[in-house]
């Protein structure tokens, strides 16, 4: 009811709307007359300002009880959910469903595979969050971390580990400090049968099983890691060993000192929970000697985790305040005497991590024997794309279901001619909405099945549906499943249920507008496509620069093989025995493991550095040049004692100009070497990180760990065969096992490895949905100009003709996504790489094989129904309708 | 004697639609209202006594024709049905009797 003209002025139209909204229907047009009339009279005797004030008084007056009383209809409406209602929307939604094959399957397979990643990636935050969190005390538990300051007091660095004396002192002299345990990991050989090989083993005091709730199956867990002889295996590695899980008693024999010594299980413990930091096989009591507790400088020896149970009541900063004075009261001594000897006046500060935060920490993260450390900013990430891969489907849903609503513009229409109010059509379509949702929903289970296996191996999981079983997950899962269906059903309900009845009635109903939205989604769902194709491209390049670049060093045909404490004598008989084959180039011993000290240059510049123990044949053998003076050699038998070789970034680090000569003094052991040699900068770490300042020593007093074989091209299994059957020969108590050094180097990038997979995974998927979006609007644009294409053909227009026609307009759109999706790429990449010291530039060509990868893809979506389209005989389509 | 009620209000809006007599409606009784009582009443306050009355079954009414100040809107007719009718005159007869039953001097003189 639009007020018409009143000649001279309009009543407020607030309050004319006001009236509208809460009038009864059946008293508004002659109370609005009333008004109007007497608005009229007020204006031409008062004037406009009084004549409106009088009109939204009077309106305001008619608010009482008998204005808004509705009239009781004369035919009461069919409630909205009475059971035939809800029949007849149910049968209709399944015929519209099964009648439009097409379009369901699109939205359903869109909606599962959307709803899926959601899943997936709510089951894996869930299991981020959820880490350690099973443990009775984890509120109360804390672990010991200490900084390092420099001397003007700025943090120098973190460190997440600790001694031998944190935990002990700290419980003695902090009362909050209820109880405390130490853990680390370390290998040792065990024997099984006549076979020996090195297993993985964890250390903990026997307070263990009192502070952390991993329940024994069999064995008191107060008593178990008393004995020092004693072991607690896990379940698996009691069946694997003793073929039953009742293995309390039993021996496991493991080398100590050069022969092996019987352990008794004292306790099996259950297989610890996939969200635990702390995972173990093997647990054995923590053995500290007498004399390592009585040298106080062993504060200084950190290489293990610390962790506390703090009471109740304790207040985090005092305990931490009390820790240090401990701390400083204690290793006074210490303390004093290495300040001297380095000369360096920076300090530690010890701190405590709550244990629950240890997981998803980038600062202290869970390392040293803990497991599954986790950047959160793959959770935020994997969420991103997740949540990219749903919006997309949901965007698809909406699309399709506003352009095929013009096909349904008549039962609407009829619907509103018999009397459907526009809640119960938007009940209506919202109800279809879910239906289909629900649909997808169901399949989003078996998808999720599907994809968990490979899932679990890239996200180094073990995540399996009956984590599902978690009333907080499944809560999710049905709000997920709502705000999907919400979503992607209330706009096309509102748009469908606006028609009106006699318009619709006329056919003449269309998209009003130049139908934006519509465009903009298209335009939306192929920038996110486009960003994750970049973002796959550059991961791609990125990786194949890391695992492709000349390190420095000949890493091929190269055979490592651990040896512990390998001497010097052993090492020459094993050489001496391998270059019998003629398989076997050379061979070279070294340490094994990672070592690393701090040395003084030129009696003030402090280096930090990696050191190697090698002997003359190391350099060669991995073709690793020489820049300055000479490799070791044996002729100079004082290589061995007072030689040393350093990289070119040690060079640098320690400013000498003149390098061969200088000294190299070693701080714990104030012996000087000097320095005969430089070596060429090459890549002993991953390509993650900077060279760093690197020394070569042939050391007498350190043992090798290590032998580097160098075989002939092709004769790989050969060389095996003999290396294995040489080492077993010489040192048959000793765990034997090989690697190649090149795949070794490989193994380093097994992160990006994981993120170029997910990546490539998430552009997949979100190219596949968005395809098969654009492949309805296609279908459904294609359809509606039937009767043009016809007529176009009829008066000669070429299939090609037509295919550019239906095409353009779609290549257009996906054109235009590439200016929302390039630069934002283009940053978020640059961000990325800019982690990376030795990296890729961002280059065109990937913008480019982006842009025609997708519009590629976007055009053989769309020309197949193009082609459809202008393929079918003119006669046809308009001999119909 | 079983009598309906009417409220004040109600009986003098009943009267003026019986004065205004096929041209009754909302602006018109407030009109005449006012005209004839000098009370000056809100248009919601007619609208909401003709609409008791009209349940009560002593109005009854229907569309009346539109008007360009009304803008094109309808007016309501009410006219004053046989019942109403009877109302009026039953409060009139006993308003007559209960006057004529008051002694010439039970009332004050008005000095005019």
């Amino acid at each position: 009811m639009n007020s018409t003209s009143l000649g001279n002025g309009q009543p407020p139209r607030w309050a004319d709307w006001l009236l509208e909204w809460f009038c009864a229907p059946h008293l508004l047009e002659e109370v609005q007359g009333d008004l109007y009339e007497r608005f009229v009279r007020d204006l031409q005797t008062e004037g406009i300002r009084r004549a409106n004030r009088r009109y939204w008084t009077n309106v305001l007056r008619f608010i009482r009880p008998f204005a808004l009383k509705r009239k009781v209809n004369d035919y009461s409406p069919t409630p909205l959910f009475s059971p035939a209602m809800l029949q007849n929307y149910i049968k209709i939604a399944f015929r519209n469903l099964t009648r439009n094959k097409a379009y369901s399957t699109i939205n359903i397979i869109g909606l599962s595979i959307g709803l899926a990643a959601a899943m997936l990636i709510m089951l894996y935050t869930k299991d981020e969050v959820s880490y350690d969190r099973f443990h009775a005390h984890h509120q109360a538990l804390y672990r010991i971390t200490s900084k390092s300051l420099t001397p003007n007091g700025a943090v120098d660095y973190l460190q997440p580990y600790t001694g031998i004396f944190p935990g002990p002192k700290f419980h003695e002299g902090v009362p909050e400090i209820m109880t405390f345990v130490r853990y680390r990991e370390d290998t040792k050989d065990m024997r099984q049968g006549t076979e020996v090989k090195s297993q993985l083993i964890h250390f903990a005091d026997s307070s263990f099983f009192s502070i952390f709730s991993f329940p024994l199956l069999t064995g008191n867990p107060k008593t178990a890691l008393q004995n020092p002889k004693s072991v607690v295996v896990s379940e698996e590695v009691a069946e694997k060993n003793f073929g039953t899980i009742n293995a309390l008693g039993k021996t496991l024999f493991f080398k100590d000192d050069d022969k092996f010594e019987p352990y008794i299980v004292t306790g099996v413990a259950k297989k610890c929970p996939q969200n635990s930091s702390i995972k173990f096989d093997i647990l054995m009591p923590m053995v500290i000697k007498d004399e390592d507790m009585a040298n106080n400088e062993n504060w200084f020896s950190v290489f293990m985790n610390t962790f506390v149970i703090l009471s109740p009541d304790a207040n985090l900063k005092m305990v931490e305040a009390k820790m240090n004075q401990v701390y400083v009261a204690d290793a006074q001594e210490s303390i004093k005497s290495v300040a001297k000897k380095l000369g360096i006046t920076g300090r530690t500060v010890y701190s405590l991590q709550p244990f629950t935060d240890m997981h998803l920490s980038k600062e202290l993260p869970a390392s040293n024997g803990l497991v599954d450390e986790s950047n959160p900013t793959f959770s935020y990430i994997l969420s991103g794309i997740a949540l990219f891969i749903l919006l997309i489907a949901c965007i698809n849903f909406i699309n399709l279901t506003v352009a095929r609503s013009l096909k349904r513009a008549k039962e609407i229409g009829v619907r509103k001619v018999v009397g459907g109010a526009r809640t119960q059509l938007i009940i209506q379509f919202l109800g279809e909405s879910f239906i289909l949702c629900f649909a997808a929903f169901l399949f989003s289970f078996m998808l999720l099945e599907l994809a968990l296996p490979t899932f679990n191996q890239l996200a180094n999981k073990a995540l399996s549906l009956s984590y599902l079983f978690d009333i907080k997950l499944v809560a999710g899962y049905i709000l997920l499943f709502m705000v999907t269906s919400l979503l992607s059903g209330f706009y096309p309900a509102l748009i469908l249920s606006s028609y009106s009845p006699v318009q619709t009635l006329y056919s003449r109903v269309k998209l009003s507008g130049k139908n934006y939205l519509q465009k903009s989604l298209v335009v939306l769902q192929f920038a996110l496509a486009s960003f994750l194709i970049i973002a796959s491209l550059t991961i791609y390049s990125q990786f194949d620069y890391l695992t492709s670049k000349d390190l420095g060093y000949n890493d091929k045909n190269l055979v490592i093989v651990d040896k512990a404490n390998l001497k010097r004598s052993e090492a020459n008989l094993l050489k001496e025995e391998l270059v019998k084959n003629q398989n076997i180039v050379d061979v070279a011993p070294k340490n094994g493991g990672r070592w690393g000290t701090t040395a003084k240059i030129n009696g003030e510049t402090q280096v930090n550095f990696d050191y190697e123990t090698v002997n003359e044949v190391y350099l060669p053998l991995l073709k690793i040049p020489i820049l300055k003076g000479r490799n070791f050699s044996t002729v100079f038998p004082s290589d061995s004692s007072q030689s040393v070789l350093v990289n070119e970034a040690f060079v640098k680090k320690a400013g000498w100009k003149q390098p061969i000569g200088q000294v190299v003094d070693f701080w714990f052991r104030n012996k000087k070497y000097a320095v005969v040699g430089v070596v060429k900068d090459h890549h002993f770490e991953s390509l993650s990180q900077e060279i760093k300042p690197q020394l070569f020593t042939m050391k007498l007093g350190n043992d090798y760990g290590k032998v580097l074989i160098k075989i002939k091209p092709n004769t790989e299994t050969a060389s095996l065969h003999f290396i294995e059957k040489t080492f077993k020969k010489l040192f048959p108590i000793s765990p034997y096992s090989y690697a190649f050094m090149d795949q070794e180097n490989l193994k380093r990038y097994e992160s990006e490895a994981k993120w170029k997979q997910m990546m490539l995974f998430g552009a997949i998927l979100t190219i596949f949905i968005s395809c098969i979006g654009l492949f309805g609007l296609a279908t459904l644009s294609a359809e509606r100009r039937t009767k043009e294409i016809g007529i176009r053909k009829v008066l000669g227009a070429s299939v090609a003709t037509i295919v550019q026609l239906l095409s353009t307009d779609f290549l257009k759109l996906v054109s235009l996504s590439f200016i929302l999706a390039f630069p934002a790429a283009w940053y978020a990449m640059q961000q990325w790489l800019n982690n990376y010291p030795y990296r890729i530039g961002i280059n065109a060509w990937m913008f480019i094989a982006t842009a025609i990868i997708a519009i590629s893809i976007a055009f053989l979506t769309v020309s197949w129904q193009s082609l459809r389209a202008a393929m079918t005989d003119p006669v046809k389509s308009l001999k119909t309708e | 004697m079983k009598r309906t009620y009417l409220g004040e209000f109600e009986e003098v809006v009943l009267l003026t639609v019986a004065v205004l007599h096929e041209s009754a409606y909302g602006v018109a009784i407030t009109d005449e209202l006012d005209r004839q009582t000098g009370r000056s009443v809100s248009i919601s306050a007619v609208h909401a006594a003709l609409h008791r009355l009209e349940e009560k079954g002593m109005l009854k009414s229907q569309m009346g024709e539109a008007t360009a100040e009304r803008g094109g809107r309808r007016k309501r007719l009410f006219t004053v049905t046989a019942l109403g009718s009877r109302a009026l005159h039953d409060i009139r007869s006993m308003r007559n009797q209960l006057w004529d039953s008051i002694s010439p001097n039970a009332l004050p003189a008005i000095s005019i």
